[in-house]
């Protein structure tokens, strides 16, 4: 009798591991999820943010507008990935030009890439489109600063616990002369327990 | 006299029987490695097309999932489909995360079933290639950061193997110190580079003395090179005196020039097969059987390459470089070793399984005789070595680096034979070399034979 209930118990187990299947729910983007510890959505997210709004908050945003009596014209350029991670730039870099945009303060320069596409279809212009709605060529707007930058990470680990450290530098240097106006870091720093047992 | 002979008959007849039919049935159920083996003949075959579309028909969900996909991972390189052989790793690299952790489940079921059972995460060997192989299909897709993520990953890899097991030479590997060096050249960062020869260096002396690899001639090179770029005269003097070679002869076979590294990978890992012992006693009236692993050697006819150059519009035979490939990872000792140190541990294993068998048999056997005897049938059958491997692991990797004017170039692989003769050559047009970069081409060789002696015991 006994063996009979442990058996249906097992049963009843096995059958609610069993329901276990997918799951979806919908969340804020705005929410922090940490899963594995590697670089996320969040931490692009808030990096870009902050770092950004630390930039302009510099000196050398009001000698540019009192000197020039204009916003100054920024692109990106690389971002290198000097880290442990395979972190995906491409949405690093569009976290980067949507707080620098969204800011109000910068002109903001199409990146090279871009250019090309839009150079392109003035050239297409320049055939088929009507004189009134022609737009001419030589009229893109240069940029005054370049912002470069790398991701870098140091990783300490004892047993199955690791910190992953996690360091952001974004220079911007003036295209005119090469001065390196602002230097900008931002750090994070995530501690990893692996779990040594599972089910 | 007739009495005995009864008696025997009672007592023996049965056991033979129980024996021939337990055996039978073990036949029937297959290792791993057995059951691997059509898809190992189309890459003996060298064909890895094949080799993937049966690959496909045999989709692994279950605790041999890393396998599926390292090996899928190593054939779709074979055939150039490099970003697609990425994507499995990085699977198998979340396997690993995920599965490494000791499952209290599969422990049990290792204990009372076999080791077969638990989930297979690879080898530090098979874990360690997972990110070279990655490193190396980022090169050829000309993506030298990515490939360097994989080499600080490998590097965090290698530090908890240290942390694990510090006195082992198994826990630092020579080749993945070597490809960091390169890598670390090849993005400017001289004294990541310095580091990583160094470490390999180290790392090459420590595995001479377990087996038959060399320091190669080319990591000699490197260190002179690089100690010299990053003005540490003393260090450089030192490596000068210790290989016996002299900074300005190398410098003069590098001017201005870019560099070809070329890879050579080589034949087949080793195959693990199981070993059994299987025993009637008599007296208790059970059978006994315990089934350990042991590698088998794969053989293959080609010793080294020889790498000919030649200007892509080039017609004679005149070649503008030639070079030889050395031995930069063995990677068939360096598994065979890593089994050798696990050996008493799955042996103390598979001796505690019996002996817990014995004693389930023996339990139910005393309630009830059947039970008893189907207790140890099951067991019996059960007992299985754990014959799994990545098999698509080829025996050794063999390196060549060739300094080279910017160009675009003709070569022609020769395949050397042990007695130096040409076996077979091969032609790869339009290499395309850029100003001060290096270029990085795979070469794939995975016709082999089993060798039918034991590995590890000579």
């Amino acid at each position: 009798m006994k063996n009979v209930s442990r058996f249906i118990s097992l049963v009843f187990i096995s059958f609610l591991i069993a329901a276990c299947g997918t799951q979806v729910k919908r969340v804020d983007v705005e929410e922090t999820i940490d899963l594995s510890g590697a670089w996320n959505d969040t931490d692009s997210r808030l990096v870009s943010e902050e770092m950004i709004t630390d930039m302009l908050e510099r000196p050398w945003y009001s000698t540019h507008s009192k000197r020039h009596k204009s916003s100054p014209a920024v692109i990106v350029g690389t971002v290198i990935n000097k880290s442990h991670e395979h972190i995906n730039l491409n949405t690093f870099i569009a976290d980067i030009e949507r707080a620098m945009i969204n800011s109000g303060k910068i002109e903001f320069v199409a990146s090279s890439q871009e250019r090309q596409e839009i150079r392109d279809e003035r050239k297409d212009q320049d055939l088929h489109a009507t004189e009134a709605s022609r737009k001419a060529m030589g009229q893109e707007l240069g940029a005054d600063y370049m912002l470069k930058g790398s991701i870098n990470t140091i990783i300490d680990m004892e047993g199955k616990t690791q910190v992953r450290y996690y360091q952001v530098d974004l220079t911007l240097i003036s295209l005119k002369d090469n001065r390196k106006v602002w230097l900008g870091q931002k750090k994070i720093k995530k501690v990893v327990k692996n779990s040594k047992m599972r089910f | 006299m007739m009495y005995l002979q009864g008696r025997y008959k009672v007592v023996l007849a049965p056991g033979k029987l129980l024996l021939g039919v337990m055996l039978l049935l073990l036949a029937g159920c297959a290792s791993y490695s057995q059951s691997q083996h059509t898809i190992q003949q189309s890459l003996i075959n060298q064909n890895p097309a094949q080799a993937l579309e049966l690959l496909d028909k045999k989709k692994n969900n279950g605790s041999d999932q890393f396998l599926y996909h390292t090996d899928r991972a190593m054939l779709l390189r074979m055939l150039g489909k490099y970003a697609e052989s990425n994507a499995e790793i990085e699977i198998a690299k979340k396997l690993v995360e995920e599965f490494s952790a000791t499952s209290i489940t599969e422990q049990g079921a290792a204990f009372l079933i076999n080791d077969a059972t638990r989930t297979y995460t690879g080898t530090p060997v098979e874990q360690i290639m997972l990110h070279v192989y990655a490193a190396l299909n980022y090169l050829e897709l000309g993506q030298p950061d990515s490939a360097r993520v994989e080499i600080l990953q490998v590097d965090t890899r290698l530090r908890g193997f240290m942390q694990d097991d510090p006195d082992s030479p198994l826990s630092f590997d020579p080749f993945a110190r070597y490809l960091s060096g390169i890598i670390y050249e090849d993005m400017g960062e001289w004294s990541d580079a310095m580091i990583a020869y160094r470490k390999s260096y180290k790392a090459y002396q420590a595995h001479q003395d377990l087996y038959s690899i060399g320091i190669p001639a080319q990591l000699k090179s490197s260190l002179i090179l690089m100690a010299h770029k990053i003005g540490l005269s003393d260090e450089q003097k030192k490596y000068e005196q210790a290989f016996n070679l002299k900074i300005l002869d190398l410098l003069n076979a590098r001017k201005n020039q870019s560099e070809l590294v070329f890879m050579f990978h080589n034949g087949l890992a080793p195959v693990k097969r199981e070993h059994a012992a299987q025993i009637f006693s008599p007296v208790a009236g059970r059978l006994i059987r315990i089934a350990v692993p042991g590698y088998y050697r794969r053989d293959n006819s080609i010793s080294r390459v020889r790498i000919n150059i030649q200007n892509q519009n080039e017609k004679t035979n005149q070649y503008l470089y030639s070079a030889t490939s050395e031995v930069t990872e063995d990677i068939s000792s360096l598994a065979i070793k890593t089994l050798e140190s696990y050996m008493p541990a799955i042996t103390a294993r598979a001796l505690a399984r019996a002996v817990a068998k014995y004693k389930m048999a023996k339990d139910a056997g005393d309630k009830n005789p059947m039970a008893g005897l189907l207790v140890n049938l099951v067991g019996f059958v059960t007992e299985r070595a754990d014959t799994r491997s990545w098999l698509s692991l080829p025996a050794e990797i063999q390196t060549a680096r060739l300094p080279l004017p910017p160009g675009n170039y003709r070569l022609i692989i020769e395949l050397l034979g042990y007695n130096n003769h040409v076996v077979s050559q091969q032609t790869v047009e339009n290499v395309q070399v850029k100003k001060s970069q290096k270029h990085y081409l795979s070469f794939h060789w995975t016709a082999s034979s089993l060798n039918h002696g034991l590995a590890g015991r000579h």
